[in-house]
């Protein structure tokens, strides 16, 4: 332990230092906490502790650390309240009112379309953001018992497709332009069903 | 531990390799996802107490289908944790194992079950902070997180090394609390075989790299 402190700089043990009082202040109150849904939260709060001991390599490797450690992190969150919800019985889903105006039976189509249009045109993740814009738009003026679950295996779909295209940079550096028309599209739809969802959110209704 | 390398699959500075040790681990998770492919689920038996008569109970196909592929994808999970040459591939590999594990006793909708996985799933969120600390610090105090280059040069600190190691005792926790589905006698048995082989197949390669940086 004392020849580790040795040869490291001044800034790092002094970071190290402040992230273990924070890990174990955290820690310390994991042990208080008895309510089982503060205990989650508090939980995730420690995760990001994890990122900062991660945070403190301070050069690029970093940046490529913490994104995987992030994503497992909210992988794993996600997983633990969705089962909570099943535990507590908290599963209910109420219909919902939606907004009944003219303008979102007749404009939503035509704007959703053209956007569409323009963001498949363009790919990429801004094509993604356009056409997924689009499809919000779309989806708010249809009532929420449509089945959004095909978007969401569009989306993955998508996701394959655009690991397939870092295999080929990887594994085929020639065929270069192929990979990056398939990343191109790959990460365009993945984020235009992830907008898209966004339309399908109208609330509790309450 | 380096001298009897096997096979090598280079990707840049991170060389996975096998070696006879890990050749074996790696057969051992292979045998298993074969096993979870291939087996039908188990239907358990329930006496009805102080006659002869019992009942079998049926497994719902969802729920079959949805526990055989979280048990395959986390024998796969299981052999990247076996072959990859980089710490913190290791420990990613790791807490994806957490969260299949997770998945694979949370299909049971049992009220004793969901208590045990979401008991488990916070230790396995807990987990992952130690992991990647460990990670972390071996890559700023060594430069590297090839394991290959760390055997080579070694100096990796002992609290980073005891940090990995809590790191996977937390991942590698579910087959205390898998005991409630078991004893419950909930359904999904030949599918929950699958977390005792990833904890123990972690904890075997956690100690392999351990030994070898």
């Amino acid at each position: 332990m004392i020849e580790f402190f040795a040869d490291m700089d001044i800034i790092y043990k002094i970071g190290l230092a402040v992230a273990f009082i924070a890990i174990i202040t955290a820690f310390s109150a994991v042990v208080r906490e008895r309510d089982e849904i503060s205990l989650l939260i508090i939980i995730d709060l420690i995760e990001i502790t994890g990122l900062v001991v991660i945070a403190l390599l301070a050069t690029d490797l970093a940046e490529a650390l913490i994104l995987p450690g992030l994503v497992v992190g909210v992988a794993e969150i996600m997983a633990v309240s969705e089962l909570w919800l099943v535990k507590e019985g908290l599963q209910n889903v109420r219909p919902v009112r939606r907004l009944d105006i003219e303008v979102l039976h007749t404009a939503p189509p035509i704007i959703g379309a053209l956007l569409t249009a323009y963001g498949i045109f363009l790919t990429g993740f801004t094509g993604g953001l356009i056409a997924g814009l689009g499809l919000a738009l779309f989806f708010l003026g249809k009532s929420t018992t449509e089945n959004f679950l095909s978007s969401e295996n569009a989306s993955g779909y998508a996701w394959v497709l655009w690991v397939l295209a870092f295999l080929i940079f990887i594994l085929f550096p020639s065929q270069w332009f192929l990979a990056l028309m398939a990343a191109a599209v790959g990460i365009m739809i993945k984020v235009m069903a992830k907008i898209a969802l966004v339309g399908t959110m109208r609330g509790d209704g309450s | 531990m380096m001298e009897s390398i096997l096979v090598t699959i280079p990707f840049g500075d991170m060389i996975h390799y096998l070696s006879g040790y890990t050749g074996v681990l790696f057969g051992f998770a292979a045998v298993f996802v074969l096993l979870a492919v291939i087996s039908l689920p188990e239907k358990p038996v329930e006496i009805v107490f102080g006659t002869d008569g019992y009942s079998l109970k049926e497994t719902p196909l969802n729920l079959a289908r949805f526990q055989r592929f979280m048990a395959i994808a986390c024998g796969i999970a299981t052999i990247g944790a076996i072959v990859t040459g980089d710490i913190f591939n290791f420990t990613l590999f790791a807490a994806f194992i957490g969260v299949l594990n997770i998945g694979i006793v949370a299909a049971v909708k049992n009220k004793h079950v969901l208590s045990a996985a979401f008991s488990y799933g916070l230790v396995v969120m807990m987990g992952t902070v130690p992991l990647f600390a460990g990670a972390a610090i071996i890559a700023a105090t060594t430069g590297t997180l090839s394991i290959w280059e760390l055997a080579a040069t070694g100096g990796v600190p002992v609290i980073a090394k005891l940090l990995l190691l809590i790191g996977v005792l937390g991942e590698g926790m579910a087959p205390f609390y898998i005991g409630k589905a078991e004893i419950t006698r909930a359904s999904g048995a030949p599918y929950i075989l699958m977390i005792h082989v990833s904890s123990l197949l972690l904890f075997l390669r956690v100690v392999e790299i351990l030994l070898t940086v």
